[in-house]
This record gives C-alpha cells, structure tokens and sequence, in this order.
C-alpha cells in the first residue's frame, strides 16, 4: 500500500515539475534573452574624432587613416575608474609613467622612420573606440614638432568622425592640455568636444630634436566621459531606420527589419484569411463527412511540409514569375522580395487558418444552423449572418495565431527575403510597387544570417538578441491576446 | 447547448426572416456563387498540396538511389550522397523524442489533471499557450544563450536535443491534455470507485485510452522538429559533415549536419550544391517527414476503429 502511495506522489511530484517547467521556460527565454540584450547596451563608440598636429596653413585632410596602429603618440591611458572631476589637478603623469607607457614606443615603431615626417602628419588619429559605455577613456597625446619643421606656430585640429550625433551621444568628449613643455606659457585648454565638434587650435612651436625629448613636449589628454544617456541612445539608435552592422561604424536601426516583418505579416495574412476562411466554411458547412475525412490529412501533409522546402518552391515558382511581371519595369535582378515572401507564407499559413476556422465554426451549436434553416436562409446568408458572427472569437484566435506564426518563420525569410533592408516607402505607387516587390530583410532572418559569423558579446551580437527579443514580446502579446480570445470562444457554447 | 437570444439579437432575427421571406433569383444566385467558391478555395487548397508534391516527386526522385542515401558528400559537396544529414536528422529527432516525450506527457498531465483551479494553473496554461506560438528562430536564440553558451555545451548535439526538447515540448503538452480531456469521465470514476489510486487511475486507465491522441502529438511535433532549421541553426548545426555511422560519447559533443540545414545553405549560396542534389535532399526530408505524418494518421485511424 505504502508503494503504490508513494508512486502517487512521485508521479504527483512530476507532473508538477513538467508543469513548472514550462513556467520556467518562458520565464527564462524572457530573461536570457534579456540578459543576453545587454551587450547591446555595452556598445562600441559609434564615432571619433580624428586630431592632427598640423602646420597653419595645411587643410585638414580627409583621408586620415583609421587604421588604430597608425596614431602615433597617443596613448590609451588604463585607470578608468578615477575619471572624478576632483582630481583635475593631479592628473599630470609624471615623466617616468609616460617614458615607460609601452604603446608610445610601439607605435611610433611601427611608423615609418619619424625623422621624415613633416610636422603636419605628426599625429594623425586617436579616433579610439571605449570598449564599455559603462567605463570611460582617456587618451594621451603628445604634440610637438620635427626639427626640420619650419613654421613659427603649430595647429591642433580636430574634426568629428563620420555620423556625429551629439544629441544621442553616450559620451562627453574633452579634450584639455594638461602641461606645455618648458619655457612655454599658454593659457590652460578645455575643450568640449561634442558642444565643438570641430575646431582648430594654434600653439607656440615646440620641436623635439631627440627621442628622449618627445616626452617633454605638449601633453593632451582626451576624455571620453559616459553620460546618463547610454542606454537611451542605444535604445533612440534601435529605432531608427539604418540598420549597417558590419561597417566600421556600426548602425543598429531595426526600423526596416521590424516594418518589413510586420508588411510581410499583413501581406501573408491578407492572402491567407480569406481564403482560410473560404476553405473552412466548405469543409465545415458543405462537405459530406467523407470529403472532409480526406481533406484534414492533407492540410496535415500541407502543414508538415518544411519551411525550407516552402522557400525553395518560392525560389523556383513565384520568384521567376514575379521576376517576369515586373523584371523590366524595376530592373529587378531576381524575384526575390518582399511580395514572393509574402505569397509563400500564404501557403504556409494557410493549413493552420483552415483547420483553426474549421475548429471555430464547428464549435458553433447546430441549433443556430438549424434556426437559420428554418428560417430559410440561404447558406451563405447564414454563414455570413449567423456562423461568422458566433464563431467570431474563435476566428480571432485563430487569425492572431496565424500572424504570431508568420512573423516569426525564419526559413521562408531567410531564403526568399532577398537580404536587403530598406525601409519601405509609400510615398508614391511606384515607390510603393518597388517596396512591394524588391527585396528586403525581415528580423527573424537578420538574427539567423548574422547570428553565423558574429563575435560573440560584441555590440552587434547583443543587437541580435535584442531583435530577438522584439520579435518575442511581440508574438507574445499576440499569443497571448489569441488565448484569451480562444477561452472567449469556449466559454461562448 | 442553448443559446439565449438577447433582444437585439431578436430584432436581428425579425431582419433574417424579412431577408428570408423575400424570394428572388439574386439569393438563390448569390448563395450558388458562394458555395461554389468555398468549395473552390477548398480544392485549390488541395491541389497545391499536390502540385507542391508532385513539383518534388518529379525533381527530385532521379537522384534518388541507394549511394545518394548511403554516401557523404563527395566533391566540397557537388557530388556524393546526403547520408551525414540524413543521420543527423535522426539523431536529433530520437534523442528528442526520448527527452521531450516524457516531460510532455507529465506537463500535458498536468494541464489535464489540475484544470484551471488556481492561479498558478492559469499561468501554466498561458505560458504553453504562449510557448506554443514562440518563433523557433527565438528558441534557438535562446539555446545559444544557456546551452551552448551559459551550460558550455558548445554547438552539439546535446544543446540541439536541449533545444529541439523545448521547441516540441508546448505541442505534445496541448495534444496530451486534450486528449487527456477525451477520457470519459465514467471510465474514471469507475477505476476510482474501484479502489484504485489516483496514479493508478492515471497509469492503467486515462492514459492508454489516450495514447493513441497523445502518439499522434508527439510524431506530429517530432515531424515538425525535424523539418525545422532554425532551432538548430546555432546550437547543433554544421554545414559540411562526412561523418559515418560511428556513433560514441563523443558524438554528443560535436556538432551534426542535417537535412534542414543543409537545404537552407544550399539554397543560400546557389552554385555550391547542384540542384539534383538540393531536390534529392528536398524529397528525402519531405519523405521522412511525412512518413512520421502517415505514421501519425496511422495510429489515430486504428485508434479510432478499436474505440468506436
């Protein structure tokens, strides 16, 4: 007796934890895909600034070199943690820490011989990235002159890196001059880089005639400062329509990744209802019994047709089709795009809407059709004024299902998508019919295309996750929003 | 079930009986034309499902051959046979099938057993509601994160069991409680008057009477496993595999090639994989898939013979 109680509870004890397992579950994909967002929001810097040591009379060049072994005599400075303004006056490194600071050595090593170089390429970038939006920079720079340097003053000249955006700046950029070499008296300097993003300085000539004597020359110190605003410019940065992972400046804007999903959604689910709803009314008002017999095991078959294998018949039928309607008028290269996506999605909606329909209607009570009969209504005027109207919770759960699926399908995307992201346009029809038709990147796909070579923990790879985690919160709402309708519709008969 | 009519559901009425007294052609032409379209839409329906088939019957079938099936691929993949995917195919859908199997059962009992009395049963409905509805590419993403990452289990077989578990997991937790929910009530009052136990009761009467829906659950969702890429893209997956039939601990740690993954990249990076191929795997995996489907439809027919 005490055994078979025992397995009582034991089974009891599993039922529980396979049920609080699935708890757990959506619990911890919430939370990891949270946890793991957060890299997004430690972001690399997006822009710089490039500063050259130049002769007054030269123009600022353009084509710098963003290579980071090319800045020669400035210095990452470790230490973040004492960025206090309180200490401004000690910051000074005094002369032994700058001789034994490794990287002026390197890099100057890596240069070619420094004698040659004319004073206005002197220093030519310290365009650093801070690792962390958590943790500052600072840099240390070095400005002085060859001997061979002919002009009475020098220049110091700064100008803002591609994309500089000092409203979502996640950091303060200052640059001061924290000593002037012997002999030389010039007012303090402290500029605000983000307030003058681009500017130039003159200095009193110093020249360096020795190594040794570099050291003494003028020491700046730029100063990448966090602001409050880290995780509001990442956040301002995700909702904009740019989305360029991979270039050296990386943009995250996943504005046209999310529109695209949810026209692709609209598209698939335009299609699908109608004629879901057409197919479910057949089998669940006009079939015979033996018709319908056969027809759920197709749909079954419909539906357990792979995705992948659904994108490839879109690759093979729809694109060179679409390619043909429209290839001339849009130079399109191939049909792949956002209406052959949609029409596969259609195809691959289309079982879940019938036999979730065809579920809805049957649960309306016979005794409304019935009714409608003796009435002597019509078919369709009963389906249209007695079934839809009954069923309609059902319908909705079942159609909020549907979209939850097709925003989320990620094969069909990633293989007919066509792999570019646009925002769409509307502006005109034919700027419509080219968004209609071209191709375009949806998230699911961005988030499996990327996810193969991206560095793990880097900003862009915490983006990722954050597209992940859109996309969920977004299917959860609309799951959730299904459920409560279906509990509506079962509560209804 | 009665349904109450409210009172403008009653003034609604008196405009159906208007409609339906009137007797003209229109109603009766109106109501042809519908007809005949629902039954339209149906047919289309089915004859996509053909069309679909019969398009991958037809390309795909001269590739088929006993080295296409046996063979790795040979060539950097323009030649040979597709046995590494179709291996790993089946790896990943048994050690699927063992883990999520049991865990739906008890999950589905759950849902099935406790009802919707406490609130803590609201939320497990909800979450496998929701569970149900998640994109698969969100639970790769998520075995990325405490698999393969967190649990350092690396892009293995193990991580993409893990994943593959929950992703079917919601599916067979629903169909078990439904059919949990077909058990008339009679046959379980009669095991609990008998003096049996409520696991016994469970044990020898509700869940061999539903088997065959809950059998029907777990293949369909298996099937639906194993056709889909996306849970796997990043926690087992790996393009190019010329592994054999050895099979060892050791394999639970690497990674596997399979059928799904193998035709998304083939379709991706056109000219790699030769189309004969692509259409073979096309078929093989549509085959395998849906013979787990007839398997299902199987059961729930015989099922229904011996109950009815």
């Amino acid at each position: 007796m005490w055994r078979i109680r025992l397995l009582d509870h034991l089974v009891q004890a599993a039922t529980w934890m396979a049920g609080g397992l699935l708890i757990l579950t959506i619990v911890a994909v919430f939370y990891y895909l949270l946890a793991e967002s957060r890299y997004a929001f430690t972001r690399k810097f997006p822009y710089g600034f490039r500063i050259a040591l130049q002769s007054p009379d030269s123009e600022y060049r353009d084509e710098v070199s963003m290579d980071p072994t090319a800045s020669l005599l400035a210095t990452h400075r470790e230490g973040t943690d004492e960025l206090d303004d309180a200490e401004d006056a000690t910051r000074l490194p005094p002369h032994e820490e700058l001789a034994s600071m490794q990287s002026l050595v390197t890099a100057t090593a890596q240069t070619s011989d420094p004698a040659q170089l004319r004073a206005d390429e002197l220093f030519r970038d310290c365009m650093r990235a801070p690792k962390t939006a958590e943790q500052g920079e600072r840099f240390l720079l070095l400005a002085f002159a060859m001997p061979s340097y002919t002009g009475k003053t020098m220049e110091l000249a700064w100008e803002p890196d591609v994309a500089f955006e000092p409203e979502f700046a996640p950091y303060e950029f200052r640059l001061r001059l924290l000593r002037a070499p012997k002999g030389i008296s010039i007012e303090p300097i402290e500029i605000n880089l983000n307030q003058q993003p681009r500017g130039r300085i003159t200095l009193p000539v110093w020249k360096a005639h020795s190594q040794q004597e570099w050291l003494n020359g003028y020491l700046f110190e730029l100063e990448a400062r966090p602001t409050t605003t880290t995780t509001v410019a990442t956040l301002q940065q995700f909702f904009k329509p740019d989305w360029a992972p991979t270039i050296l400046y990386a943009r995250f804007g996943m504005l046209p990744l999310l529109l695209s999903t949810l026209l692709i959604t609209l598209l698939a689910i335009t299609f699908a209802t109608p004629l879901g709803l057409a197919a479910a009314v057949y089998l669940s008002e006009q079939a015979s019994p033996r018709i319908r017999e056969w027809f759920k095991p197709i749909l079954e078959i419909l539906a357990a047709i792979p995705t992948v294998v659904l994108g490839y018949f879109g690759v093979v039928l729809v694109a060179p089709a679409l390619q043909k309607l429209f290839g001339e008028a849009l130079q399109l290269t191939s049909g792949r795009g956002l209406l052959a996506t949609a029409l596969m999605m259609t195809v691959f909606i289309l079982p879940t809407v019938i036999s979730l329909s065809e579920d809805a209607l049957r649960a309306v009570p016979n005794s409304l059709r019935e009714g409608a009969e003796a009435l002597g209504l019509t078919l369709a005027e009963c389906v249209r004024l007695i079934l839809l109207p009954a069923a309609k919770s059902g319908l909705i759960a079942a159609v909020l299902l549907a979209i939850a699926r097709v925003m989320g399908e990620t094969m069909i995307v990633w293989i007919l998508s066509g792999g570019t992201p646009v925002m769409p346009d509307f502006s005109s029809p034919s700027a419509a019919l080219a968004t209609l038709v071209k191709p375009t990147r949806a998230i699911p796909d961005t988030i499996a295309i990327e996810m193969g070579n991206v560095e793990f923990e880097s900003p862009h790879y915490g983006h990722l996750f954050l597209l992940g985690l859109t996309l969920f919160v977004l299917t959860l709402f609309i799951n959730l929003l299904g459920f409560a309708y279906r509990k509506r519709a079962q509560l209804q008969f | 079930m009665e349904v109450q009519a409210t009172y403008l559901e009653r003034v609604r009425a008196g405009e159906w009986e208007a409609l339906a007294a009137r007797r003209d052609k229109a109603r009766l032409r109106k109501n042809a034309l519908s007809s005949a379209l629902f039954g339209g839409v149906g047919a289309f329906t089915i004859l996509l499902v053909f069309l679909l088939l019969a398009v991958i019957v037809y390309k795909g079938a001269p590739t088929i051959s006993w080295e296409f099936l046996s063979q790795p691929p040979k060539e950097g993949m323009s030649a040979g046979g597709i046995w590494p995917m179709i291996r790993g195919s089946l790896l990943l859908m048994l050690g699927t099938f063992l883990l999520a199997t049991p865990i739906g059962i008890f999950g589905g009992v759950c849902l099935a057993e406790y009802g919707e009395r406490s609130r803590i049963m609201r939320l497990m409905h909800a979450s496998v509601a929701a569970l149900a509805g998640t994109p698969p590419i969100v639970y790769g993403l998520f075995g990325l994160a405490i698999f393969v990452l967190k649990f350092k289990l690396g892009v293995s077989l193990l991580s993409g069991w893990l994943t593959l578990t929950l992703f079917s997991l919601p599916v067979i937790v629903l169909t078990t409680e439904s059919a949990l929910k077909t058990v008339p009530s009679a046959l379980i009052d009669g095991g609990l008057a008998l003096g049996l136990s409520r696991w016994q009761t469970l044990w020898r009467i509700a869940l061999p009477y539903a088997m065959p829906g809950i059998m029907t659950g777990v293949i369909l969702s298996l099937g639906r496993a194993a056709g889909e890429a996306t849970p796997v893209l990043f926690t087992a997956s790996i393009y190019y595999s010329t592994a054999q039939l050895t099979l060892g601990w050791e394999t639970l740690r690497q990674p596997v090639a399979n059928l799904p993954y193998y035709l998304a990249e083939g379709y991706r990076q056109p000219g790699v994989v030769p189309d004969h191929l692509i259409w073979g795997a096309c078929l093989t995996l549509i085959v395998l898939v849906l013979l787990m489907n007839a398997a299902a439809i199987l059961i729930r027919t015989c099922a229904r013979r011996r109950y009815l």
